[in-house]
């Protein structure tokens, strides 16, 4: 379609461009200068080269804060993505169980400071449900403060992580179950196919592209979880739980360090920009290879 | 038979911290520590009005309504008008402006988040609703331009230039054609855009101190650390942000799934 006037197409655009480009765009910009400057957010900004890099490359609390990171990245790919697809392979066998859906999607739709408060009692060493539940079936031996221990912390963070995106993955996955053509499910049960070879060797596999998306966003979006860590443990036990997000926010906000803290931005914003092209890569040359 | 049983041990799993967190507001403190799993000895709400009134709650929530509300606009009227022009006109500039939208899908927060933070100092906005309402449009729109494209690329050019030969000029067009056409399409928008401004905490935590102005999540947070051994008060208040959540979602299921899935599987 031809503009009216010429200048049409700018005005419909400049809104849009206008806060986009104040709020997004230029920070971003900034935000990568900031990083080659020494300078606590109002007085004089010194420039400094690539110091806040190498700062940040010898430093053991940031090096750390990756080791963390990962370590929840691969047990949230088991406790939301993997439980996300066998809860979604149990509800299309079971379809139309509104109720249930309800259940398991509810924590996602909830603010993740809400999740934390509540899983902070859940994990309350003295009236907690975790102790509590313990110690009903008598197995107080295993009672722990697990959120001030630095052996559970990292993995008691995971698990409300896994509880809260279970049934995120859930829907994403029924959704795509309910797209496959219902030929091929009921050809392959004619040939004799139980339930889990149906779920394994028909269903996973004809949702394969899906899964592979959810594994980009659960490793993407792992890099970037900040609500809860923060709320439940901020990095704690002494720095057992501390990630890249929560370190970067205590360096600026806390101690005043916005060049390192910027160097430190910038180097997260290119592991997850890279994850995702090193990705889309990988999927652009299987899809040329297996055209399915 | 034994799916049926898998289901509901699952859901009951799920729901069970969500169902201990209602339980508890009825009950006294003492009793939460005693017998954590006993049920309540009666249904009070008094410590639900205590949390509403007492504990800023009520103020909270209004907070969070209004950033939302005028934050979704903005991003639907935006987010239309950048994808009426890209999906309807070729002009210059347009391949280089979608890839920034584009770009904007990808970014994190954390790539622009400091700067924005000291230049929002700067601009004298930190402790207002602006504060929140900007960049909350900002984050929305890539997504909202990039699906709003998809729907109006799907429409027929018939259609447009009928409206055209009928004297329509752009505006009219974009008016009267395109947004009531995208109807669907900004509900969806509307839903994940929503959804990610009513419960988005780290730059509602640097940006805002003023407890007058907290929305929902930086507000609990300050009510928690305000009342942190007030735990039947704390449930409550627990309570009162949740409930209204599930009935939204129960009602609207379908469209939030869409929404929310939508919006993540870009």
């Amino acid at each position: 379609m031809k503009p009216t006037r010429a200048i049409s197409p700018y005005l419909f655009l400049a809104p849009a461009l206008a806060v986009f480009g104040l709020a997004v765009l230029l920070p971003m910009v900034l935000t990568i200068g900031y990083s080659f400057t020494e300078w606590n957010g109002f007085g004089a900004m010194t420039f400094v080269g690539l110091d806040n890099y190498a700062t940040a490359i010898g430093d053991p609390t940031f090096r750390d804060s990756f080791i963390h990171v990962v370590l929840y990245i691969v047990a949230t790919l088991f406790l939301e993505v993997l439980v996300g697809l066998g809860l979604a392979g149990l509800v299309h066998m079971r379809p139309g169980r509104l109720w249930f859906r309800v259940a398991i999607f509810t924590p996602v739709m909830l603010p993740m400071v809400v999740v934390a408060v509540l899983w902070s009692f859940v994990y309350n060493p003295d009236f907690g449900l975790v102790n509590a539940g313990l110690a009903a079936v008598g197995l107080e031996e295993l009672q722990r403060v697990w959120l001030g221990d630095t052996s559970t912390a990292l993995l008691a963070v995971s698990l409300v992580s896994g509880w809260v995106f279970a049934g995120f993955y859930m829907m994403i996955f029924y959704a795509a179950f309910r797209q496959i053509p219902s030929e091929a499910v009921e050809a392959a049960r004619l040939d004799g196919a139980g339930e889990w070879a149906l779920f394994s060797r028909i269903k996973v596999p004809m949702i394969r592209s899906v899964v592979w998306v959810t594994v980009l966003l659960c490793v993407t979006g792992g890099f970037q979880g900040f609500d809860l860590f923060f709320v439940l443990t901020n990095g704690g036990p002494y720095g057992a739980t501390e990630i890249p997000t929560t370190y970067l926010v205590k360096t600026v906000f806390r101690n005043g360090d916005v060049g390192y803290g910027s160097a430190m931005a910038v180097i997260l914003t290119a592991i997850v920009l890279g994850v995702g092209l090193v990705y889309a890569r990988i999927q652009a040359r299987g899809r040329r290879v297996d055209p399915a | 038979m034994l799916v049926s049983a898998a289901l509901g041990l699952l859901a009951l799993f799920f729901f069970f911290p969500m169902i201990w967190m209602v339980l508890s507001s009825f009950k006294t403190n003492a009793s939460i520590f005693s017998t954590p799993f006993a049920p309540p000895t009666s249904v009070d709400f008094a410590r639900w009005s205590e949390a509403w009134e007492v504990g800023n709650i009520g103020q909270y929530a209004i907070n969070s309504t209004i950033t939302t509300l005028v934050s979704v606009t903005a991003i639907l009227l935006l987010g239309a008008g950048a994808a009426f022009a890209f999906s309807r006109y070729r002009f210059r500039g347009r391949g280089a402006f979608m890839a920034l939208f584009a770009l904007g899908l990808l970014l994190p927060l954390q790539s622009y988040f400091i700067a924005q933070s000291t230049l929002f100092t700067q601009l004298d906005i930190t402790d207002t609703r602006l504060a929140l309402i900007i960049p909350y449009t900002a984050m929305g729109l890539p997504l909202a331009v990039y699906l709003l494209k998809v729907y109006l690329d799907a429409l027929p050019e018939e259609l447009f230039d009928a409206a055209r030969i009928d004297g329509a000029g752009d505006w009219r067009v974009f008016r009267e054609l395109a947004l009531p056409l995208l109807r669907p399409g900004l509900a969806t928008v509307a839903i994940f855009s929503a959804l990610s401004a009513w419960n988005e905490f780290l730059l509602a935590l640097l940006y805002i101190q003023d407890d007058a102005l907290k929305t929902i999540p930086t507000g609990l947070l300050a009510f928690s650390t305000r009342y942190v051994t007030d735990y039947s008060l704390l449930f409550a208040a627990l309570s009162i942000v949740t409930i209204p959540m599930i009935v939204i979602y129960v009602v609207f299921n379908r469209q939030i799934v869409e929404g929310i899935t939508a919006g993540s599987v870009k």
